[in-house]
């Protein structure tokens, strides 16, 4: 981000400049807890190729185990002892599906349901329809044998053909001269492709999405994909047999990836590689955080954390170890895109990508509250641990309930986020702020005239188009300023923070800069409610 | 032996049991005598969580279907001739994708009710692969109950009662249809499980040996009536 690449598309001339005081960074950081390396401007082309984003890390759950189970090696020992001996030692987890065991699912049970084909209908492919062709965003995973495994629009059985064409442009690309195909632009649609050996992804989108934009998609959907089967699972299957039909493994895993897609076009966090926190009063935020320490003491837990509709009230952590944004992105996916846990404890395998891609952590899931609101997540890497860990819930809600803990957060629900009116600017309409240290953000809520479905839609355009101006590999900005028909953009990236804020068409450029200004004491001086300063751990 | 390792498993869990997280909020701080674990299996979209939520609530979840993912957990205690059995029910999820996680917990399963849909074909070809699996990952003793389950529907089965008890016969496993709608047989799958095991820890040597699938067999009811 240096500052002389502001080149004269800064619409800002340099005695302006003078008025963006960069102020010390807002949010002051004692230590972080998620880890914040590789934020959206490094997930660009070369870093994709780059071994360093595509590095799976794998591992970190077998040494947890094993440090963890010195004392006690002869119980694990006897209950693993016929999946450890056939699994290399990275593979972390003997969860995973044995070889023997895929074939034998293969031969033994029979397909999974395919409608039944009539030649009618079967000449009918989705692609015809024109409620298919309407469709403003779509995204395909295929396997690299161009088997179909995942469509977000239509069935997959009745896009076998235009995946086959995906497929060829691909490996037609990469036959000639060993290139890589990375986007097609046709007319307003935007094709990109995303090639992680053995599968390919593809995103098509007629919106404001960048390329880059439906890239990082494109990761998330694919991390999803190995939060289910797990890397080392993934390459495992195809390895064995090139064209295998994933669907198989992934039925009932739609619903997530579905899910993923629905809330990148509602939620910003995804966009700017970051989680919103629900407010609260920092003493009850450590209140909460507490009594987490102190009642899930249990070796092989590494994360703990509490959610309320899609925001953190409090994550635990085990020393050493962090979560990155993404994976917590796909934790917070996992709880809004099942109905199922709701209705009783649950136990669930969870992969985390970027905490480690080749096994699975368990997951203790459940709600604290009547109206299944606050949901408690226990990350642990002991399959066995799940009476410990019920009980640990069990004692968890009583300290909650004790000292109001459940109500304090069910309160800052109801009252939905804070309004715009509290920073008491007035020319303000909306923002997004961006704590990079912590990768958190904190976002009003949305008012007139963003109520309804296509203004919102709309100001989530302006703000891509303001991310993908200021983030774009080819010339990143610091400031942007841009006037528009219906309100005024600013954008501002410093060390510390982004800034995306939206203004009334009608506002000054010196007027945008003086609120700006104000807004950011004022997130200085909420900045303990709003964000978790400091991470706790076990 | 296995009863063992299953009793040692509870003593994990808090005096005063586990909590529920039902509308009345009742804690079922129940004392028991024997407890148990018992894993509902089957293909995804049979009916487990239904049967489980009919016997532990009396209820049926009508609607959407709502797919488990991994394993959900709930207890209930119920009474043998006076004897409390605690019943811990692992709701498994039905999805190729979980098996090799969920047969990792049928070691320490007392008791495995394996579901097919009588409307479904390809759930009741599958219990030959599901019975596999079982004899390869669970307890020897364990009791296994094959339950041929949406008895109601009778216009769209395709799976006859025949089938089912032929199949039943051929492993040697205890049979029923049950329909989680109507309730019909469902307390009685659950019930049979904790005679059994009752049976099995207080039993004197001279007493006849209970057979899960003979008691069944004389208590079942093979209408759709629903008085249960």
């Amino acid at each position: 981000m240096a500052e002389g690449k502001e080149a004269e598309q800064v619409s800002t001339s340099d005695s302006d400049q003078a008025d963006f005081i960069e102020p010390e960074t807002p949010v002051e950081i004692k230590n972080s807890m998620l880890v914040t390396t590789d934020s959206y401007e490094h997930i660009d082309y070369q870093d994709l190729e780059s071994p360093v984003y595509d590095s799976h890390p794998s591992g970190i759950i077998h040494a947890i185990v094993r440090s963890g189970s010195v004392e006690e090696s002869t119980d694990t020992n006897d209950e693993e002892l016929h999946t450890q001996c056939e699994e290399s030692n990275e593979d972390a987890s003997s969860n995973e599906l044995s070889s023997k065991e895929i074939s034998d699912v293969t031969e033994e049970v029979s397909k999974p349901e395919v409608p039944e084909l009539n030649s009618a209908e079967f000449d009918e492919d989705d692609v015809q329809t024109p409620e298919w062709r309407n469709q403003k965003k779509h995204v395909f995973i295929l396997s690299e044998a161009g088997k179909p495994v995942y469509s977000r629009h239509g069935t997959e059985d009745k896009l076998v053909t235009i995946m086959g064409v995906m497929q060829a442009l691909v490996s037609f690309v990469h036959d000639n001269g060993k290139d890589a195909l990375r986007c097609i632009i046709a007319g307003e649609h935007r094709f990109v492709f995303l090639v992680k050996d053995p599968l390919i992804l593809v995103g098509v989108s007629r919106g404001q999405d960048s390329t880059q934009q439906v890239l990082l998609q494109l990761s998330y959907v694919y991390n999803q994909v190995l939060s289910v089967l797990t890397y080392s699972t993934l390459h495992r299957i195809f390895k064995q047999r090139r064209n295998y039909d994933l669907r198989r493994l992934l039925s009932g895993a739609e619903k997530f990836l579905d899910n993923l897609l629905n809330m990148f076009d509602s939620e910003p966090s995804f966009l700017l590689g970051a989680v919103e926190c629900l407010p609260l009063d920092s003493v009850i935020r450590d209140m909460i955080a507490q009594s987490i320490v102190q009642h899930a003491k249990v070796k092989d837990l590494v994360f703990a954390l509490i959610l309320a509709n899609n925001k953190l009230v409090t994550l635990v952590r085990m020393k050493k170890y962090y979560l990155h944004p993404m994976d917590l992105h796909l934790i917070i996916n996992l709880v809004n895109a099942s109905e199922s846990f709701k209705a009783a404890e649950s136990w669930t395998p969870i992969c985390l990508p970027k905490f480690d891609s080749s096994g699975f952590l368990q997951a203790h899931i459940s709600y604290l509250d009547e109206s299944c609101q606050t949901c408690l997540l226990l990350l642990s890497v002991d399959r066995e641990s799940f009476f410990t860990l019920s009980d640990c819930k069990n004692r968890i809600k009583d300290r909650l309930l004790k000292y109001n803990g459940l109500k304090a957060i069910s309160d800052s629900l109801t009252r939905t986020s804070y309004s715009i009116q509290q920073c008491g600017i007035s020319d303000l309409r909306h923002f997004l702020y961006k704590s990079r240290s912590t990768a958190q953000y904190t976002s009003p809520e949305l008012e007139a005239p963003y109520l309804s479905q296509e203004e919102q839609e709309r100001l989530f355009g302006l703000y891509h188009y303001l991310h993908h101006r200021i983030h774009t590999t080819a010339r990143p900005l610091k400031i942007l300023y841009s006037v528009g028909p219906h309100e005024t953009l600013l954008g501002w990236i410093t060390q510390g923070f982004e800034l995306y804020a939206v203004f009334g068409p009608l506002v000054t450029k010196p007027a945008a800069i003086h609120a700006i200004n104000r807004l950011l004491r004022w997130i200085k001086k909420e900045e303990d409610r709003l964000f978790i300063l400091n991470s706790v751990t076990f | 032996m296995g009863k063992e390792r299953i009793s040692n498993g509870t003593d994990t869990m808090p005096p005063n049991g586990y909590i529920r997280r039902q509308a009345s909020r009742q804690v079922s701080a129940e004392l028991f005598d024997i407890s148990c674990k018992v894993m509902l299996i089957g293909d995804s979209g049979v009916g487990k969580t239904c049967i489980l939520v009919r016997f532990k609530d009396g209820a049926f979840l009508s609607g959407s279907f709502i797919s488990t993912v991994g394993i959900d957990f709930r207890n209930k205690v119920v009474d043998v001739d006076g004897t409390k059995v605690k019943l811990q029910i692992w709701d498994t999820a039905g999805q190729e994708r979980f098996r090799s996680v969920t047969h990792a917990y049928y070691r320490d399963a007392h008791a495995l009710l394996l579901l097919y849909d009588v409307t479904n074909k390809a759930s009741f070809d599958n219990i030959r692969a599901w019975l596999g699996e079982i004899n390869e990952y669970a307890q020897e003793d364990v009791v296994i109950m094959l339950l041929g389950n949406k008895s109601d529907m009778g216009g769209e089965r395709v799976i006859r009662i025949e089938d089912g008890e032929r199949l039943a016969k051929e492993y040697g496993v205890a049979f029923m249809e049950t329909s989680a709608k109507l309730g019909t047989n469902v307390d009685l799958a659950f019930m049979a499980v904790a005679r059994d095991l009752k049976m099995k820890k207080t039993r004197k040597p001279t007493d006849p040996k209970f057979n899960v699938a003979d008691y069944v067999n004389q208590e079942k009811k093979t209408g759709g009536c629903c008085s249960s």
